[in-house]
């Protein structure tokens, strides 16, 4: 896949990306405070979701590039397949409650649960 | 002298055209490739830590939101616009360096330096005033069964805080370093024109720093933001 864009468009290119991204900003800025309040995280995580996808695709020259691509999505996928793993784990831990993970710390070396 | 015959190095272009490397800088998929994997475990290293914070955000809802709406968000705002910018001018300037635009490149390079410092200066404001209000890694405030300890779930959200923003800080750092290096091999004639992979993986590192602010902006600075207009 030849590059017959000339500089003129690719610069074109840079600031119109840009554009995008300093307007995802704002919305980023306002949204906690103006719409789906209750829903902030989930709506901040899109917008970055969104903000990362131009950044990959237009400035990190991503498009095209199956074989990249598909590694990229392999890594993220490989450490989604872990998490859920350990997840799972962590739900199912025996010692959950006195463990200083998941159960609040009341003094030094002790937890708020007493030991079963 | 060898006695073995010259066995030439063969790459294939994004065309799927054969050819003779010549010198490092010739395989240029491969090393864009290369560096590509060498991201992949960046983005795992990050990925694993947002991950933990997930989970945790599940467990300590409340204390994450207040201790999020304590952050200065217009000082992280700020930096997110900086490191936008600078993201800009890096790519302007790689672009320039493909068309033989060398001084204009090195200026583009000076810029995302200067906007580099700018974004760690401002980062060094804000730890300093939250040094100053005793939410720091070590102070007392963060270490659990004292009375002057923070919930439980704010320990976690501020502990996470400074590592990752400190780990990010640490690859500006890096990332400044190899912008002046990347400076000295073009005055060098070493990255030209017809030779700039070095500077297109630079370029590739930038963007992953400014990839992984994309969400570490949000995920610290914005979700506790609908609670008060608080900041250090």
């Amino acid at each position: 896949m030849a590059n017959t864009k000339t500089y003129e468009e690719e610069r074109l290119g840079y600031y119109k990306v840009l554009g995008g991204l300093l307007l995802l900003t704002v919305v980023t800025f306002i949204q906690p405070t103006m719409f789906l309040t209750d829903a902030t995280f989930g709506v901040q995580m899109l917008i970055g979701t969104v903000k990362a996808w131009m950044i990959v695709m237009y400035y990190m020259h991503m498009k095209g590039e199956k074989l990249i691509t598909a590694t990229v999505i392999f890594a993220l996928f490989l450490v989604s397949f872990f998490f859920v793993i350990v997840m799972i784990d962590v739900n199912n831990f025996q010692y959950g409650d006195v463990s200083h993970i998941t159960s609040e710390i009341t003094s030094a070396g002790g937890s708020s649960a007493s030991v079963h | 002298m060898s006695d073995h015959p010259y066995v030439p190095e063969i790459a294939t272009d994004r065309e799927g055209n054969e050819y003779e490397v010549q010198g490092w800088q010739g395989d240029f998929f491969g090393g864009k490739l290369g560096f590509w994997l060498f991201m992949l475990t960046e983005i795992m290293m990050f990925g694993a830590m947002f991950m933990v914070l997930t989970y945790y955000f599940t467990l300590h809802h409340d204390d994450f939101i207040n201790a999020s709406s304590s952050l200065n968000r217009t000082l992280g705002g700020f930096n997110t616009v900086v490191l936008l910018i600078s993201a800009l001018t890096m790519g302007l300037g790689l672009l320039k360096m493909r068309y033989g635009d060398v001084k204009g490149a090195k200026l583009m390079i000076w810029a995302t330096i200067l906007l580099a410092i700018v974004f760690l200066g401002v980062k060094a404001v804000e730890w300093t005033a939250e040094y100053n209000h005793g939410v720091f890694l070590g102070l007392p405030a963060l270490q659990g069964g004292l009375p002057e300890s923070k919930p439980f779930g704010e320990i976690i959200f501020f502990g996470m805080y400074f590592t990752m923003t400190g780990l990010h800080g640490f690859h500006i750092i890096v990332g400044i370093g190899l912008m002046l290096w990347l400076l000295k091999r073009i005055n060098a004639n070493q990255v030209n024109r017809e030779h700039y992979i070095l500077y297109f993986n630079i370029v590739l590192y930038w963007d992953l720093v400014h990839l992984i602010w994309v969400f570490v902006f949000p995920y610290y600075y914005m979700i506790g933001a609908g609670l008060s207009t608080g900041g250090h």
